[in-house]
């Protein structure tokens, strides 16, 4: 019985053994990529890939043939060249020669031969790196170079021609990574010049027979170049001096002469030329926006109103000659009235050219006729000239010593000119004549000193119409009249002041009655009586030109008799004219605001058109604010 | 060794007194480099054309490298290694490299006429290069003659190798491409030979200028 378990037991083993013995043992695999190499043309050596050993120990052997003969041998040295290898030794190796060349792997199960290759030795070449490779940097300090030499690889025999070898030679500094080759051709040495002051490189050699393979890179041979450009930084630094020194300058002649240059560059655009205009807000082009920003808004009188007021104004009489300029006066253009006016000593005085030579030139006209006219005509919105006209005539009406003959034309061309005295009334408040309601219409302008007053407006009640008196700027001059329409407005001669001070743009102040015209006026043709003519009753004063009694009040001295003062300058809008004694009749009351009127001495004739009377004072503000008028006329004016 | 022997110049007149020398003589390390530098430029080319047939030819079964013992040149004793190269005299190494230079001209001509109908893509360029190899190996074997003059009467044999393949290299595809291929390699090593022994001639006559060695 337990032999027998033996005996089973045995059998288990040997088969358990056998059976393990049989697994994963396999004969070995195909040796792939033979290749051989000779360094010198005179040996050559040959490396397998060995397959897979199969589980088992796995010998190979490498056996060759030689062309022309059937022969096998077998490699002759497996160990010197390594593992997997087999050298040939000289005594072994031909050249010209095929070698026929098969490596067998064996092991207990089998053996594998390899796919042979056909060599010929020459064709195979590929020799060792060069060595001694020696790099020296030159002794010469400024401009040094490598001097790189090498020697080939000892068992080449390049001396008896049997390998001829050609070089190249590669650097690069020690921190970048491309390389910079050279070709040296059969030449064991080399120099390198333009190196980098103070870099470090590395450089290596290699070689190559006629036929065959480059060698090997020999081992980096390091070398240091000293720094022989120290110059590079002190000249550097001279010239970003030198270079800094030369901006300084010229940034310096620049700011010097910066305005000169910016001014050849950039030529000043020539602006307009009306004080309190904005220029930005012209250009917007809105002409709506731009006359309501000029004009107050009530200041047009309405048509209702507009046209009472047109009746009652002032008929200005304006002489033939007189006609002409006023003629041209049909557009608010500054032009019309310069051209006509070559008097004018300030560019931005339109208004004081202007008024000089209205004051001189225009006689009253037609008051009423011209006025009415001209208001009614200028009730049109669009028509600028009209209003103008009707303006200037009251600016004449105002104004004008001599009011002979009042005419329609004439006190149009008179009005015409007017607005020349108003020179920022044909760009302000001309336009805000253009407007439903022309401002000038209700406007009586009657300079007197006393409507000067300082620090207030001066007294100009042109407007009509309560409502017109804000939107009246220009330089109205403000009507003093005494008490009667048919009063000369002694406002001429304020008027003349104040044209004279509008044409200094505000600077004088017009001398109050009697000597407006000094100003200015006096190259100016003698200023016309306006006389009031009638007044209206809501607040115009209608004034027609007188002949001039005064003609030689131009003079500087102020008081002339026929002058109405202003007695009180209301600081709203008021304007209180005083009575001349002496032209108690003539003297031409502006209407003006009811509280004013109620203390002047005006006329009764005058007082109905108290209530119309705007007082240009506010219109003054206004227009001083628009900058144009008057500062004169708005601060300077004495009150008398 | 080889001495130094001017060229007779053409231009130099018999009277020696008056007249100047019109070109100077070529020396004849400088007459070896140039042969060299033509031998080298042959083997380069047949080189190329082993290549560039491999590159199209269809191996079937695996291509083996014809036997150049069948080359019609095998029978021209040479060098085996460098030792025996060494030994051979210079006159024998011209004598050599002359024999196989001289050996290739009909092949050559065989060759050149067979590229034309080359069943390869790349006759054209094959073709090309053959007369190419016709062309150098002209003026090499001129400049030989001219060498040779100068290293005595040894220099001047050569061993007549005839090339008895024929000028039909073949009726099939197959057979023209192989026996292509076959005198391709024989040029190939035939060409090295040629190129190896002057070189070594080079050098040997390069003692002056022994940087070149």
């Amino acid at each position: 019985m337990k032999k027998v378990g033996e005996v089973v037991l045995l059998w288990l083993l040997i088969l358990f053994i056998h059976n393990a013995a049989g697994e994963g043992y396999s004969p070995p695999g195909k040796p792939t990529n033979i290749s051989c190499r000779s360094p010198e043309k005179e040996t050559f050596t040959c490396w397998w890939k060995p397959g897979s050993d199969g589980g088992l120990p796995t010998t190979y052997a490498l056996y060759y043939r030689k062309e022309g003969s059937q022969r096998v041998f077998e490699c002759p040295d497996y160990k010197t060249a390594g593992k997997n290898s087999c050298f040939f030794s000289k005594n072994v190796t031909f050249v010209w020669v095929n070698y026929n060349i098969t490596v067998v792997a064996t092991n207990s199960r089998g053996r594998a031969f390899s796919d042979p290759v056909d060599i010929d030795v020459v064709y195979i070449v590929k020799p060792n790196p060069p060595e001694e490779v020696v790099v020296n940097v030159t002794e010469d300090k400024d401009w040094p170079f490598l001097q790189v030499s090498w020697k080939p690889p000892k068992m080449a025999d390049t001396r008896s021609g049997w390998i001829t070898l050609f070089y190249e030679v590669r650097l690069k500094l020690e921190n970048k990574n491309k390389w910079e080759v050279v070709s040296a051709g059969q030449r064991k040495t080399l120099q390198i010049y333009s190196l980098r002051s103070g870099g470090t490189y590395e450089v290596q050699v290699r070689c190559k027979p006629d036929h065959g393979f480059w060698s090997e890179w020999s081992p980096s041979s390091r070398v240091k170049v000293p720094e022989y450009f120290p110059q590079e930084r002190s000249m550097w630094i001279l010239i970003v001096v030198f270079a800094a020194f030369i901006l300084i300058i010229f940034i310096r002649m620049v700011y010097m002469n910066f305005h000169s240059v910016k001014r050849y560059l950039l030529p000043p655009v020539p602006g307009p030329k009306i004080k309190g205009i904005d220029k930005q807000f012209l250009k917007s082009g809105k002409s709506e926006d731009i006359f309501s920003s000029l004009v107050v808004s009530d200041f047009p009188p309405t048509t209702s109103n507009y046209e009472d007021f047109l009746v009652q104004y002032l008929e200005v009489y304006v002489p033939e000659e007189r006609e002409l300029i006023m003629n041209e006066g049909k557009d608010l253009q500054d032009d019309s009235f310069k051209t006509e006016n070559s008097t004018c000593d300030n560019d931005s005085g339109r208004g004081s050219c202007d008024s000089h030579t209205l004051l001189t030139d225009k006689g009253g006209g037609d008051k009423e006729d011209g006025q009415q006219s001209d208001q009614e005509g200028s009730q049109a919105e669009a028509d600028t000239k009209s209003q103008e006209e009707a303006l200037e005539e009251e600016l004449l009406a105002c104004s004008h010593e001599n009011l002979q003959s009042s005419n329609v034309s004439n006190e149009k061309e008179k009005v015409k000119s007017w607005p020349s005295l108003f020179s920022p009334l044909p760009q302000y408040s001309f336009s805000p004549v253009n407007r439903p309601n022309p401002p000038k219409t209700g406007k009586q302008h009657c300079l007197s000193d006393s409507l000067f007053t300082p620090n207030s407006m001066p007294s100009y009640f042109t407007q009509p119409g309560p409502s017109t008196t804000k939107g009246f700027r220009s330089n109205y001059w403000e009507c003093s009249f005494d008490h009667k329409q048919s009063h000369p407005l002694h406002p001429q001669s304020a008027a003349h002041e104040h044209l004279q001070a509008q044409n200094d743009l505000n600077t004088a102040h017009v001398d109050y009655m009697g000597a407006p015209l000094d100003v200015h006026v006096l190259n100016v043709r003698p200023s016309e009586y306006v006389e009031v003519q009638r007044v209206s009753v809501e607040d115009g004063v209608l004034l027609h030109p007188v002949s001039p009694s005064q003609e030689d009040s131009r003079t500087l001295s102020h008081q002339t008799e026929d002058y109405s003062r202003v007695r009180v300058v209301n600081n709203d809008n008021g304007l209180l004219l005083l009575q001349r004694d002496a032209i108690e009749e003539e003297k031409s009351m502006c209407p003006y605001q009811e509280d004013v009127v109620s203390r002047a001495s005006i006329t009764p004739t005058l007082q109905n058109s108290a209530t119309g009377i705007n007082i240009a004072l506010p219109i003054l503000d206004e227009m001083a604010a628009s900058g144009y008028i008057d500062t004169a006329i708005m601060f300077g004016l004495p009150t008398h | 060794m080889l001495e130094k022997k001017s060229l007779p110049c053409l231009l130099r007149p018999a009277p020696v007194v008056y007249l100047v020398a019109m070109c100077r003589a070529v020396p004849v390390n400088d007459l070896l480099d140039r042969a060299s530098q033509r031998s080298d430029k042959m083997h380069s080319l047949s080189t190329l054309l082993t290549q560039e047939m491999d590159s199209h030819f269809p191996p079937y079964g695996r291509m083996q490298m014809p036997r150049p013992a069948d080359c019609h040149t095998s029978a021209l004793q040479t060098p085996n290694d460098k030792e025996q190269a060494l030994q051979v005299s210079e006159s024998d190494l011209m004598s050599l490299a002359r024999s196989l230079l001289q050996a290739w001209v009909d092949p050559l001509a065989v060759l050149s006429t067979s590229a034309i109908t080359l069943p390869h893509p790349s006759k054209s360029s094959i073709s090309s290069k053959i007369q190419e190899l016709q062309e150098h190996s002209k003026s090499l074997a001129d400049g030989l003659d001219i060498l040779s003059g100068k290293m005595g009467p040894s220099a001047q044999a050569i061993s007549f190798l005839p090339y008895t393949g024929g000028t039909d290299l073949g009726q099939d595809r197959v057979t023209i491409l192989n026996k292509f291929n076959f005198l391709l390699s024989c040029l190939r090593r035939d060409s090295h030979k040629i190129d190896s022994f002057l070189k070594v001639l080079r050098c040997r006559a390069a003692k002056l200028q022994p940087e070149l060695c």
